[in-house]
Parts: structure tokens; sequence; C-alpha cells
């Protein structure tokens, strides 16, 4: 209960602190909702706007006015269009979702065969062969992938032609349109985890009780995915998890590249449009999400294996 | 640092240093591939220093005879970019800039992210709950978030007093910087964490040593590998987070060239004139490729499991 | 066997060096870019057979709008102004001679001296709530439009609307008013829309009600705009076939300006449209089995200029302003930047606004003269000439910045380039405080449409030039109650502007729309009443004729 309360209070000052830094920021940056909403409007109008949405008020009085209707569940409406954010984000978040979902489902899919596949043969030439590869995936800038698969892979050879659908409007449909986007995202993953499964493989293979089931004849598919997998995937667990929450920066890019309508577009139109109540209601979900995943991963931790709940702690 | 899908990179180190305290580091030799790698970031380090006084072309002088010319044409090795420049003198003078975010970035996170990340984990209790916060808010902001408005509120439009500005890349190497720091003061933290607990430590301080003196004599020495290991990672990851915000507008600021700008600006040449976007993109693999692997090389002399192979 | 006791040994060398042959094979294989020259005039319908109803197509747009679409309110720029057309209708229309015609408006009818005008109202026409087109609902739109964001400067000459009965709307305007059925059209930006609409400000700008060919299905912002076939729509065909023959018309912005180019390509039933050279190129590059293109002619293109502010140091000095022009060497940017694809431009006029002239006088490159300018400058300002190049982050503009930066770097000016997005970018021009801007501006040939833009003391008069010659010369203009009375003055409206280089004029942006083989249609039916082909103004096309070859 203790560990859950102390959770409960990090949440909630990771995310005042986080939109606070960002209200704080955008403060700092100087754009003026007023002009960039109504550009063409007389100075009456603009000051009308500013009393509507409560921008004249003290600057902590802004922020706290936020931070109340937030916590009583309402993210307030657009400035321009006068739209519920909660309807925006409502629309955008399972985009992104599914984005960030698919790139981590397809990059733990490689990842996992190779990790095991090279801590098994660890040393060999396919080891150095797969690492290489994997190295050299890594080392793709996303920006260039986007641009390479959208323009040669849709365009010029037609192989992915169909733009985002949603998934209750036709599954085959939807899954050819998020094919780029999710190769572009997961590529960089694919290595990152297949290392690290490698390296924590490489390390559980050493120890006494994978000796002792080869010793018993145990055949070494056996051994490798029944025995030594699950000890070996913690780590790779804990970072697929942690990726949830910050992969929103590497799917705002994605999801410009490919006009995909995520949060993370929704996220650079709030910065653009001067839209506090969004561009700070998304950021404390994004918070709230990477606070809660890290919490759930702790938990995980003590039911994968019980060993690490001390070492944990001490860390 | 969580662009353009590397974001797991810098964890990936943090994990593989969290899981333990590094055995002394195996005497092994540099394998062909780390000299190689070694070579090239010399090689473009060297080209990028001394871009002013190597026999290349003006890199903003335009020349209509050459605009949108390919490799080899028009008198030039790697042809013409669409405003007619030269594309090898400006990826010398692009790495000039892609370097200095980079080195100048890290650093500054290194610097930064490394002493909080000390003193929370050697002194631990509240100054480590409050460090530890800290780095996680700024983890939990989407990192494009800062670092675009970072550089839009230091380098500002007209409006509110444009002209004036700090250097693009001194803004730069500031915005990258503090998305760096919590990333950096993690694996420093965790770091010198397990090596506090080590007996050596221990017994320094049961000797009555001063704690200044116990960090910088004891812990830190055995923490810097891992800092320096993450550090290459780090380059390798901001020389491509400039390039995302170059997408937006907020790199390198045009005439100067960067890598990153390079493509961001020449994205819509790709059908036509794919080399304009091809031989940035492969400056960036080749120097991110190096990077990443020195890394991995001096992570790899430092863990004791693949040590033990 | 579990051989871990191999040596790490990493073939590095061998993966690096193929690696490399990749990518150089990749990089070397360049592209070629196809010549084409500019088209004379409108372009010219061609014959796609009979229209068929049914299907649907996808319009790729530059920008999404998101100031909605209300109409008084909106801030449409070209992709406002194509969904705008699709949901509403305006009471005129410009056809291909550029004249406007009355389009929902039955007639438009001035009195003696043009200050009284008559709207006639279609008997019969409902808006898509099934709620009739009358003199009231009209009334009330240009009532509106009075205290509408930015409608509130462009209509301040009128002065009363009165909805005089059923099918009549009576305006009267503070001056004389000849150019009012532009007005009435304003670029299509100026839709009617049903009161219900118009009653509910929370709604106005995302529950579009007009009394257009499609009727708002969903509006999804950043990702589409669904409409769907008007099924009452008030116009038929010349075989009296329902207008319009699609189901339904999609619209999608997809802004990365390549990244359109790719989803038209990949895409079924689709069309956009883009100004820029590069991705006109690779559109014909494709041939025209993949894509029929239609290129904006000359006569009233718009016009890419560089916004000087003539309130702030330097370029509140004349001498200022015409060392910059001279240093600006036009040809060399338009080869370069433009691949000598577009046409210079010494005015804001184009070949058929009365106005145009051969030679407005206007300085030309001269970079003696520019230099001898900037050194007295400088001797008379401390030393210095610095200004700031600002644009949008579109990689075009920042392709011509940096030529700008280039070229008047020859004649002793220090520029800086700074990006910015759209909205602040907007904040920028109206804050006053830029020297120059990156601008678009100015199409059409009723040259009193652009009085907004130039009248002393405008708020959207971005450069903030206050004269009173020119001011009189606008004011003369708009009252001329004929061409021959325009022309002249509009000819010193142009010498003016040549004299006291208040921009820097660059050159007629060409606009290229294109569609899909199977897509007919875009040109659009003849105007109702004979009023002529529609007119293709700057990107826009009429959608209710498009249609799809099965």
């Amino acid at each position: 209960m203790r560990l859950i309360a102390r959770r409960l209070l990090q949440l909630v000052v990771v995310v005042i602190l986080a939109t606070f830094i960002v209200f704080a920021l955008q403060k700092a940056r100087g754009g003026d909702p007023a002009t960039a909403v109504i550009p063409f409007g007389s100075a009456q109008q603009r000051a009308q706007f500013n009393k509507d949405q409560h921008l004249s008020d003290p600057y902590f009085v802004q922020y706290g006015k936020w931070l109340g209707n937030f916590l009583q569940g309402d993210m307030g409406k657009t400035y321009n269009t006068n739209q519920d954010v909660s309807d925006l984000v409502k629309d955008a978040a399972p985009v992104s979702i599914q984005l960030i979902l698919y790139a981590q489902v397809l990059a733990l899919l490689i990842a996992i065969p190779a990790g095991v596949f090279t801590a098994y043969r660890a040393g060999t030439k396919t080891d150095a062969a797969i690492n290489a590869i994997a190295f050299g995936l890594l080392s793709i800038p996303a920006i260039v992938l986007a641009l390479v698969l959208s323009y040669y892979l849709s365009a010029k050879w037609k192989i992915f032609t169909t733009p985002y659908v949603p998934l209750g409007a036709g599954l085959s449909e939807h899954i050819q349109g998020m094919v780029l986007p999710v190769v572009t995202l997961a590529v960089g993953q694919i290595a990152v985890y297949m290392r690290l499964l490698r390296s924590d493989m490489i390390a559980t293979l050493q120890e006494d009780f994978i000796t002792m089931a080869k010793s018993k004849g145990i055949s070494n598919q056996r051994v490798l995915w029944r025995h030594a997998l699950r000890p070996s995937s913690l780590t790779l667990l804990t970072v697929a998890g942690l990726n949830f929450g910050t992969l929103i920066s590497g799917a705002i890019i994605v999801e410009v590249l490919f006009s995909l309508p995520g949060i993370g577009q929704l996220l650079a139109n709030a910065i653009v449009q001067v839209q506090y109540p969004m561009l700070q209601s998304i950021v404390a979900l994004i918070a709230i999400v990477y606070v809660v995943v890290n919490f759930l991963l702790d938990a995980l931790y003590v039911v994968i294996d019980p060993r690490i709940r001390h070492a944990r702690s001490a860390a | 640092m969580t662009f353009l899908g590397d974001s797991s990179a810098a964890q990936v180190e943090t994990a593989l240093w969290e899981a333990g305290p590094a055995g002394k580091a195996a005497k092994k030799r540099l394998g062909v591939g780390a000299w190689i790698a070694l070579g090239w970031i010399v090689l473009v380090a060297g080209s990028a220093l001394l871009a002013p006084i190597l026999p290349l072309k003006d890199p903003q002088a335009q020349n209509v005879d050459l605009a949108r010319q390919g490799i080899g044409k028009a008198g030039s090795i790697l042809g013409g970019d669409s405003n007619g420049r030269d594309m090898l003198s400006r990826l010398a003078f692009g790495a000039r800039s892609s370097l200095t975010v980079a080195v100048g970035s890290i650093l500054l996170g290194l610097v930064i992210g490394g002493a909080l990340g000390l003193i929370a984990g050697y002194y631990r209790g509240k100054i480590d709950t409050l460090i530890s916060v800290l780095f996680d808010t700024m983890v939990s902001i989407p990192a494009l978030v800062i670092a675009a408005t970072m550089v839009v509120t230091l380098s500002p439009a007209s409006t509110k007093g444009g002209g004036t500005h700090l250097n693009r890349l001194l803004v730069l190497v500031l915005a990258i910087g503090v998305v760096a720091t919590p990333l950096l003061g993690r694996i420093t933290r965790a770091s010198t964490l397990a090596w506090s607990e080590r007996e050596f430590v221990l017994a320094a301080r049961a000797q009555g040593s001063k704690n200044r003196r116990i960090v910088f004599r004891e812990v830190l020495p055995n923490v810097l590998p891992a800092m320096f290991s993450i550090a290459l990672l780090g380059m390798a990851i901001a020389i491509v987070a400039e390039a995302g915000l170059a997408l937006f507008g907020v790199g390198v600021n045009p005439p100067t060239p960067s890598w990153g700008n390079m493509i961001a600006l020449e994205r819509g040449s790709l059908a036509q004139y794919p080399f304009m976007v091809f031989e940035p993109a492969a400056m960036i693999f080749l120097t991110v490729l190096g990077l990443n692997y020195l890394g991995d090389v001096v992570r790899a002399r430092f863990d004791v499991r693949e040590g033990g192979l | 066997m579990l051989d871990s006791q191999r040596p790490v040994r990493r073939r590095w060398l061998r993966t690096l060096a193929v690696l490399t042959t990749l990518g150089i094979a990749v990089a070397a294989c360049g592209g070629s870019s196809t010549k084409t020259t500019t088209k004379k005039g409108q372009p010219q319908a061609q014959n796609e057979g009979k229209a068929t109803p049914g299907g649907s197509v996808t319009y790729l747009l530059e920008s999404e709008t998101t100031s909605g679409f209300c109409p008084p309110q909106g801030q449409w720029a070209i992709s406002g102004i194509m969904v705008g057309q699709a949901l509403y209708d305006t009471l005129t229309a410009p056809n291909a001679q550029g004249k406007y015609v009355p389009y929902l408006a039955k007639s438009v009818t001035p009195n003696a001296d043009f200050t009284t005008w008559t709207i006639g109202l279609r008997d019969g026409v409902k808006f898509q709530n099934g709620k009739p087109v009358d003199g009231a609902a009209v009334a009330q739109n240009i009532t509106a439009w009075t205290t509408g964001t930015l409608f509130q400067f462009v209509y301040k000459n009128i002065d009363t609307v009165t909805a005089t009965n059923p099918t009549t709307v009576t305006v009267t305007t503070k001056t004389p008013w000849p150019a009012f059925p532009g007005y009435l059209y304003l670029d299509g930006r100026a839709g009617i829309a049903a009161p219900a609409q118009l009653d509910n400000a929370d709604t106005c700008s995302t529950n579009m009600i007009g009394s257009g060919p499609f009727k708002l299905k969903e509006w999804k912002q950043n990702d589409h705009l669904t409409a769907t076939k008007n099924p009452n729509y008030w116009q038929k065909d010349k075989h009296g076939v329902q207008l319009p023959y699609l189901d339904q018309i999609t619209f999608r912005p997809v802004v990365e300006a390549a990244q359109r180019v790719n989803d038209f390509t990949a895409g079924q039933n689709t069309m956009m449209h883009t100004t820029s050279p590069q991705q006109q190129d690779q559109l014909k590059a494709l041939g025209s089995s993949q894509a029929k293109l239609y290129t904006e002619g000359d006569g009233r293109r718009e016009n890419r200029y560089y916004l000087l502010n003539a309130t702030t140091a330097p370029f509140d000095d004349l001498n200022a302003r015409k060392a910059f022009a001279m240093a600006v060497d036009r040809d060399a940017l338009i080869k370069i930047n433009l691949k000598g694809e577009v046409e210079k431009a010494d005015q804001p006029f184009d070949k058929d606004v009365p106005g145009y002239l051969k030679n407005p006088g206007f300085p030309q490159h001269n970079l003696a003269e520019a230099k001898k300018l900037v050194t007295a400058y400088k001797n008379a300002h401390g030393g210095q000439f610095k200004i700031l190049l600002e644009t949008t982050n579109d990689p075009g503009n920042i392709a011509e910045a940096q030529t700008l930066k280039q070229q008047v770097a020859q004649a002793g000016i220090s520029a800086d380039i700074q990006q910015e997005d759209q909205s602040s970018f907007i904040t920028t021009a109206l804050g006053g405080k830029f020297s120059v801007l990156l601008w678009r501006n100015h199409p059409g040939n009723t040259p009193d449409l652009q009085y907004v833009w130039w009248y002393t003391g405008s708020p959207v008069n971005f450069g903030k030039f206050n004269d009173p010659v020119l001011q009189k010369l606008l004011d003369d203009g708009r009252v001329a109650t004929t061409d021959a009375a325009r022309k002249p003055i509009y000819e010193q409206v142009n010498k003016r502007f040549a004299a006291q280089v208040y921009n820097l004029w660059g050159f007629y942006v060409r606009w290229v729309i294109a569609a899909k083989p199977n897509v007919n249609g875009a040109l659009g039916p003849p105007l109702p009443d004979n009023g002529g082909q529609p007119e293709y103004l700057y990107g826009r096309l009429p959608v209710v004729g498009l249609w799809v070859k099965q």
C-alpha cells in the first residue's frame, strides 16, 4: 500500500511539473493565441477573445484554472473551432496507440528470435552478421526512412497505397495503411531490443541452472525458449514498456510525414496554434501514461522474478 | 532524447549498465571494426574541423549551372543542390554544424546530468528522490516539444526582437543538451548507486574519508566508462535529432548547412534528385553507425557478461 | 550444442564495405526533369465524354483550415476555399472572361450611381437543412460579414442591408462600388450559410449548412472532411441530369508537398493542387496515363513578392527599398529556384487586369547602383544595413530566401533567415516589426478587390505604408464606373508601387491542379443562365461538375 501511495504521489508531482514546464515554456516563447486564432480580428475582438479564454488572468491563475478543469475531467475547448479537446483526443489517441503498439509488436517479433539466436550463437560469424545488420538498422535516421519508404513503396512501386483508415473501417485496409509508418517506427527498436535480449541471454546461459538443464539432456530448443528466455527478458520488457510513454516523440515525426491523424499531429498543431488547454492536456496525458506504465512495470517485475524485488528496491 | 524512434537506444544502454556493476575491463584488443569506426569518425571530424582550409568550393556560392546537377556533373564531385551549391563542400561544412551540435549538447548533458546523477546516486535519500522526480518529469514530456519550443524561444521572430538572437548552433546545443540531461543523468545515477555499494567505497567511508573525495576518487572513475559509452551513443542520437528539428524549421538555420537541414530542406527532391537526400543521409548513417559501434565497444570492454565469453 | 565459448569476432570491415557500396549505388540514381512552357489564358475543356453520376473523389489539399468553416469568421486560404465551394454557394461567380456573373443569386443589379445593389434570389433554392435561401437568410449572411474577423475590413464600405422581400435583398454602400459583384464572391470566401448555422456562434465553424452541391458528413481535423451529394441541389447539367455527379467528395490535407504527390499517385480517384515547381515536374513526369494536369494560364495570376516594412529601419527609407530591389537578381532567382519556369513580375497586376503596364518603371537588378545606395545608407545610419528574411518553413520558400540572402550580400546588405510556422508567420506580419516577408497574394482581375490590403490604416496593409497619393488613387479607382476610367487610375497605382518600392514584386505564381485520368469535369459545367465557363483562379477549380469514369 505504501508503495502505491508513493507512486500516486509521484504521478501527481510529475504531471503537475511537466504541464507547468510546458506552460511556462509556451509563455516564454511568447506565442499569442489571439493573433494565432483570429489574426485578422480587430483589437476589440482580440480583447474579447482573451477575456473569454481567461488569457488576461494572472500567470498562475491561468495555469491553476486549467489544472482544476483537467482534474475534473474537462480538457477545455479548442480556441479556433470551439470543439472539446477530449473529443479530438478520443479520435487521435487510437491512431497513436495503434502506431506505437504495432511498431512494438513488430520490433519484438523480429528482435526476440534474433536475440535468442545470436545469444545462442554468440561469437560466431552469424552473430556478428546479425549484429551488424542490427547496428545498420539502428543508424538509419527515421526521417530518411519515412521519405524513402513513402516515395518508393507507395508512390513509385505502388505496393502500399492505402492512406490511414480506422480499424473499424476494414481490417485489411487498416493494416495496409499502417505498414509504412509502423515499419519506420519499428526499425530503430529492433536493434535495441535484440541487443538487450542477447546480452541478458548470454548472462543467463552461463548460469548453473542452464548447465544443469543441459546435463539432464533437455534439447537446446527447450533450454533456450523454456528455461533461458523468461529470466532473460526482464530488461527487455522494461524498456519495451517504457517506450510506450517515450515513443510519442518518434510518433510525432512519423505522423507528420505520413499524415496520420494521431496525438503527435495534434500535439504539433497545439504548439503551432498556441492552444494552451490542448497542449497541456495532451502533455498531461502522456505524462500519466508514462508514470503509470512505469508503475505497472515495477509490479510486473515482482510477478516475473521475485528475486528482483530486492535488487530493484535498492536501485 | 526520445526522438525519431531511436528513443530507447539510450535506455538500452542504461539497462545494460544498470544490470550490475561491471567487472574489470576485459583485456581485449580493439577489433578491425572498431578501428574502421574510429577512422571514419576521425575523418569526418577532421574534415569538419579543417573545412575552411580544405580545397573546397564556397558552400554558399550559388551557380545556376550547378543547380540540380548530379554526381560528377558540372565540375562537381557530388553534384549540386537545389540552390546551385556544391554538395561536397556543404557536406563538409555540414559536418561542422552537425558535430558541433552533437558534441556540444552531449557534453552539456553529461556535465549537468552527470553531476546530478552522481549526487543522487551517492547521497540517496531526499535529494535522490528530488532529482529522480525531476528526471522523470523531463523524460515524460515529449523531447521534441521541449527542444522545439526552446529553439523558438531563444531565436525568436522579428516580433520578439529577432535578428539579435543567440547563435543558432548554441541554441541547439542548449535545447538538445536539456533533453539529453535526464537520460545521461539517470545512467550516471544507476551506475553510481551500484558502485557506492562496493567494498572499497564502504571502506573509504569507514575510514572517514570526505564524501567529495570518495565521489571523485573512488566512484567517478568507475562510473566514467558507462558515461562515455552513453555519450557516444547520445552524440549519434543528437545528430539525428537535429534532422528531426530541421523538419520543423527549428534545426540549424539555413543557409548554414547541417546534414539534418540538408535532408529536411531537400525532402521534396527525393523523387527527381535522390542524391540530394541520400548524400547527407549516408553521412548521418555512417557516422551514427560508427558512434553506435564505438559506444558498444566501450560497453563490451567493461561488461562482465560478455567478458566471460 | 550451446557453443558460447567461441571468441567474439565481428566482421565489421566487410559489412561496412557492403553498406557503403549500397549507399553510393542508391545515391547515383539521379533524376531528370522535363521543361514546360507557360500556357496562355484559361485551360480549354477537353472532350471527356458524357458525364455519369456516382463514384467519389479524394482531393488532397495543401493545408487544414484550422479556423473552421464559418464563412464570416473563416480566414480561408486556397484549401479552405476548395472545401467552402463544395459546401456553400456564392451569390456570384467569375467566368473564364473574369466577369462576375450571378450564381446562387438570380440577378445582381446596381442603381445608376452604383450605391444601391439589388440582389434577386432564385425561387425554391433550399439550404441542406431544408430551409429556403431567401432574402432574410442572405441579408443575415451579408450583415454577418460586416462584423466578421477579416471580412469587417473588406466590407467596410457596406452601409445598410435590407431583405426587401423573400426573393430580394438590397444593399446600400457608403461610396459608389462598381466592383461589388466581385465582393459577393471574394475569391470563393463569401459562401452563403444557413441561418441555423450562423445563429449558433459555438458551432458555426464546425456545423456547416450551406446550399452547396455537397453536404457535410464528417470533419476530422487534420485527417479528412467528407461531404456527400446534396440530392436536392438546385443545378442540373445541360442534359437535365441532377448535379453534382459524385456521390461523395473527401478533402484530405497533406501539408508535405512531396507526400501529397505520393498520395496522389498511390491513391484512386485523387486530385491535388500545388505551386511547387519541384512537385509540378514530378507530376509531369508521371505522364498522361497517370495524371491529367490543369495549369493556370496567365492573365489573373497571384503574385509572389517580398513584402517590405515601410515603417521600420531600414525600409522606412525609400533608397533602402530601392537598394534591396536592385540588389536582387530576380531572373537568376527564377532560374535557380523556380527552374526558370515562372514569369517575372514587375507589378501587382497580371496581364488581364486594368492597370497592367508593359513597363511600370520598377527598379531592375543593378548591382553597381545597389552598392552605391547601400553605401550611402550605411554612411547615414551608423554603418549598418541589416534585414531579416522571414518565411514559413516550406522547403521551396527557404530555398528562395537563401538565394535572396546570397544576392543581397553582394551589395553589402546583411540578411538573416527566420523560418516560422504558418500562424506565427501571420502574427509576425501583423506585429509590424519585420523587415521582409516572403508573401503571396493579389490574384484576380478586379483591382478594387485589393483595396483592403493597401488602404492606409488597414490592419492587413502589412507593410503599413501610409501614402496619400496611393490612397486617393485607390478611392478614385473604387468609384470609377467603367474599365476605360479605371485603367488609367490603376496604371498610376502600378507606377506608384514601382516608384515607392513598397514591395519587391517577384514572379507570377503558377498553380497546377492534377487529377487522375478517370476523374473528369474539373473545369466545371457552364455557369447558370449562360454565364459562361467558370474561371480557373489560383489553385481553385469548381467541384460541382466532377465525375468519375467507371
